[in-house]
């Protein structure tokens, strides 16, 4: 963010007069109506922020209170549960080598999924800040997988995949039949399935996020970089992928978030139960498993804690130690 | 998990005679529990899950029917996609704003709505008459009763079996229709050479794998150790652990679809299901919903003209008898506070001779009614009635029967068995201690 800041100070062009422009009405104007007529700015997020904040509350909030009750109960699910169990449930979660497994899968995702989308995505997006002819075309293509339902993704990549799909069978016709394998089912190759279907559904929103970012990147500093005679690489090197940080750092923290919510593409092209044998079950697909289909409510209320806290904390240690200086630097700039 | 069993076609209706409901409505008018008095107006919501045309038009017909007997009685119901209907009943019965009448799907789900107090007795009301209970059998009442009180009112019966593709058995050289497990090897073998995929299987979903494993048991244990282990949970007696070795021995002659394990049952022509409607596959192992589902997969849309069916074949030395049948036992219950009454009286007209017969025309599934069961047509539905009333026993699904608890384990033991993650002593091992958290 040095950088940044830097570059700020030495550009003194229409972006910097913009912010200061757009700061500058606040303190001016928002204490003195506050002062007269302090009901209208509480009316005001009242009306702002309640509807948001209400959802919130009814469907996050006492959702996750309840699930933390329910999850210290045996409860079929009918009824008001009446079988206090402690934390038994909790016990069970971290001796079923089930959930183990599930949670390594989920930490597989998370990683690779940085691996390879991260450095992927960042070629592509520099690839499409030139400009070169079907420019927008190849932004639309790359971005259409994102869009597309995960169900539809899933159903079908599960037909394609399929071993007597239309994968398998293009690669029998091509003469490449050796190649042909139980994409879904071998435990061996399964997971790599879903992982490269990850990649090429999600890389699309990587791609935007990068896009959006190099766009904030001021040409004026590549042009000083060219005239002081840095080579594309070098200007990539030194100046892109520093600027590009808080955009990476941002992208990382959603395919963090997202690598350990991965519910729909398992459940749908794996099914209720293949999933565990094929080894692509993930923790909430493990959550469904032995919370709603075998009726045990309670049980599935812990497991979706566990996540939870596990979500969480993860999420606080990053941002503690990874966004930090990028929310920082913002809140700095803010205040001043 | 036990949502197939009803998938669209399903149910079947038990006759209960018009004039024995008629009856019973003359008589008393005491209050009840809910308040209700006869002639009031009431409203009597019913769920169910047909979705089809034909099952609508026979419902509306049978809502239409009751109106007109019960003064100021209105039927109100609302038809639920099949899988969105447990959910939903469920958040219904708990918020206590749920429907008077709705269809039960039985064992373990029955007795925990059992246990919540979310469920009417319906002992001794019409839907409890001697007359329907003796046409409808008392094995289905049995299967329905908890603790002395009578759940739900039967109204239909699934029994499951071997549906096979004549034509293509005729193609192998398949003269005899298989009675025993050898012999079933014998046919695979004949089918394999003739190039025909033997069995179609759609492992996806779990439960039309796990039925191998339930009729194996059905052959392999006596009736009483299935209706001990029924209570008791306890999977001990030997005869467990052979059939999930018969189910690994079935598995080890190959005989299933190429990618079983990543084909669903029922959805579109590369699902199980389709596999038999387009001639693919010789054989699948299915409830009778089968030939309305594979109606649906055929090229046409029309009936699959050579489908047949037997029973599920002897195993040597098993200690079940042959004739035993397995299949899903269902019915219609009342919300705890519906009035007893006037919903027994509606599930009794459900179950009319007459409901009942055009329930078969409607849906395609066996009558439970003894009078009704002459207006089946098909070869299959009669070789089932006559398996029906030969039966020795009848039991529900496993599971069904154990619960979802164990019956999702067992479930999912059985797809490891399949892909060799877990052994026959693993699978008996797995739902023991599923049995133990209870």
């Amino acid at each position: 963010m040095e950088t940044a800041a830097h570059v700020n100070r030495d550009v003194p062009d229409s972006a910097r007069t913009g912010a200061s422009a757009a700061e500058a009405p606040a303190p001016a104007g928002g204490p003195a109506q506050g002062r007269r007529v302090p009901w209208r700015r509480w009316a005001e997020i009242a009306l702002l922020a309640g509807p948001g904040v209400v959802v919130f509350v009814t469907f996050v909030i006492v959702p996750v209170l309840m699930a933390g009750y329910y999850g210290f109960f045996e409860w079929s699910g009918y009824g008001v549960p009446t079988e206090f169990v402690g934390l038994r449930n909790y016990e069970l979660i971290f001796t079923d080598g089930a959930f183990l497994e599930a949670m390594w899968h989920n930490g597989f995702i998370l990683v690779m999924s940085l691996i390879l989308q991260g450095p992927v995505a960042i070629g592509i997006a520099l690839l499409l800040n030139r400009r070169m002819r079907g420019r927008s075309l190849i932004r639309v293509l790359i971005f259409v997988p994102y869009v597309i339902s995960e169900v539809i993704v899933a159903i079908g990549f599960s037909l394609m995949l399929h071993p007597t799909g239309a994968v398998n069978d293009v690669l029998d016709r091509i003469g490449l039949g050796g190649l042909a394998l139980d994409w879904l089912a071998d435990p061996d190759v399964a997971i790599w399935t879903l992982m490269l279907i990850l990649v090429w559904k999600y890389i699309g929103f990587a791609v935007i996020l990068m896009l959006a970012g190099l766009q904030g990147i001021p040409d004026e500093l590549r042009e000083a970089a060219a005239i002081d005679g840095a080579s594309y690489w070098q200007t990539q090197w030194h100046i892109t992928l520093p600027l590009l940080g808080p955009t990476i750092r941002i992208w990382a923290f959603l395919s963090i978030i997202g690598s350990l919510q991965v519910f729909d593409l398992v459940y749908v092209i794996w099914g209720q139960y293949v999933a565990d044998t094929a080894g692509t079950s993930t923790m909430a697909t493990y959550m469904v498993a032995n919370g709603r289909i075998s009726g045990e409510y309670g049980y599935g209320s812990a497991v979706a804690v566990v996540i939870f806290l596990i979500s969480l904390v993860i999420a606080l240690v990053y941002q503690r130690y990874v966004l930090r200086r990028d929310t920082e630097g913002a809140l700095t700039e803010g205040v001043a | 998990m036990m949502t197939r069993r009803y998938r669209s076609r399903t149910l079947g209706v038990l006759a209960g005679t018009m004039s024995a409901a008629l009856a019973l409505s003359a008589c008393s008018t005491a209050p009840e529990a809910s308040g209700y008095k006869e002639g009031d107006p009431y409203t009597l919501t019913v769920w169910t899950n047909f979705t089809g045309e034909a099952g609508l038009a026979w419902f509306d017909s049978v809502a239409k029917e009751f109106e007109a007997s019960h003064a100021n009685v209105t039927v109100k119901a609302q038809h639920i996609q099949n899988e969105e209907l447990d959910g939903k009943l469920q958040t219904a019965l708990n918020s206590g704003d749920a429907p008077s009448v709705f269809m039960q799907r039985g064992g373990g789900k029955m007795r925990d709505m059992a246990k919540a107090n979310q469920l009417l007795d319906l002992t001794g009301s019409a839907a409890d008459s001697p007359e329907l209970r003796e046409k409808l059998g008392k094995v289905s009442y049995e299967a329905l009763t908890v603790d002395g009180k009578l759940l739900a009112a039967p109204q239909l019966v699934q029994p499951g079996g071997i549906w096979y593709s004549k034509d293509l058995f005729k193609q192998a050289g398949i003269t005899e229709i298989p009675k025993t497990v050898d012999e079933l090897a014998g046919a695979i073998d004949k089918l394999k050479g003739a190039g025909i995929t033997p069995i179609a299987l759609g492992g996806k979903d779990a439960w039309p794998a796990a039925h191998w494993y339930y009729f194996f048991a059905l052959r392999e244990c006596s009736k009483d150790t299935l209706e001990a282990t029924n209570n008791s949970l306890d999977f001990s007696d030997p005869c467990y652990e052979k059939a999930a070795k018969d189910v690994v021995d079935l598995a080890a002659l190959k005989p299933f679809n190429e990618g079983f394990l990543n084909t669903s049952a029922q959805q579109g022509a590369s699902s199980s299901a389709g596999l038999l409607a387009n001639h693919k596959a010789a054989m699948e192992l299915m409830g009778n919903w089968e030939p309305g589902v594979v109606k649906d997969l055929t090229p046409n849309r029309e009936p699959l003209p050579d489908l047949g069916w037997f029973p599920f074949p002897q195993v040597a030395s098993g200690k079940g008898d042959a004739k035993a049948l397995m299949g899903g036992k269902g019915g219609f219950s009342c919300s705890a506070g519906a009035p007893k009454k006037l919903c027994g009286e509606f599930l009794a007209l459900m179950n009319s001779e007459k409901n009942q017969e055009s329930f078969y025309t409607a849906f395609g599934s066996i009558p439970l009614h003894a009078d009704a069961q002459d207006v089946v047509k098909n070869d299959y539905d009669k070789q089932m009635i006559d398996a029906l009333n030969e039966a020795t026993y009848v039991s529900n699904f496993l599971d069904t029967n154990y619960g979802q608890k164990v019956g999702t384990v067992l479930n999912q033991a059985v797809i490891e068995l399949l892909t060799g993650k877990t052994t026959p002593a693993g699978l008996v091992k797995a739902i023991t201690e599923a049995a133990g958290r209870n």
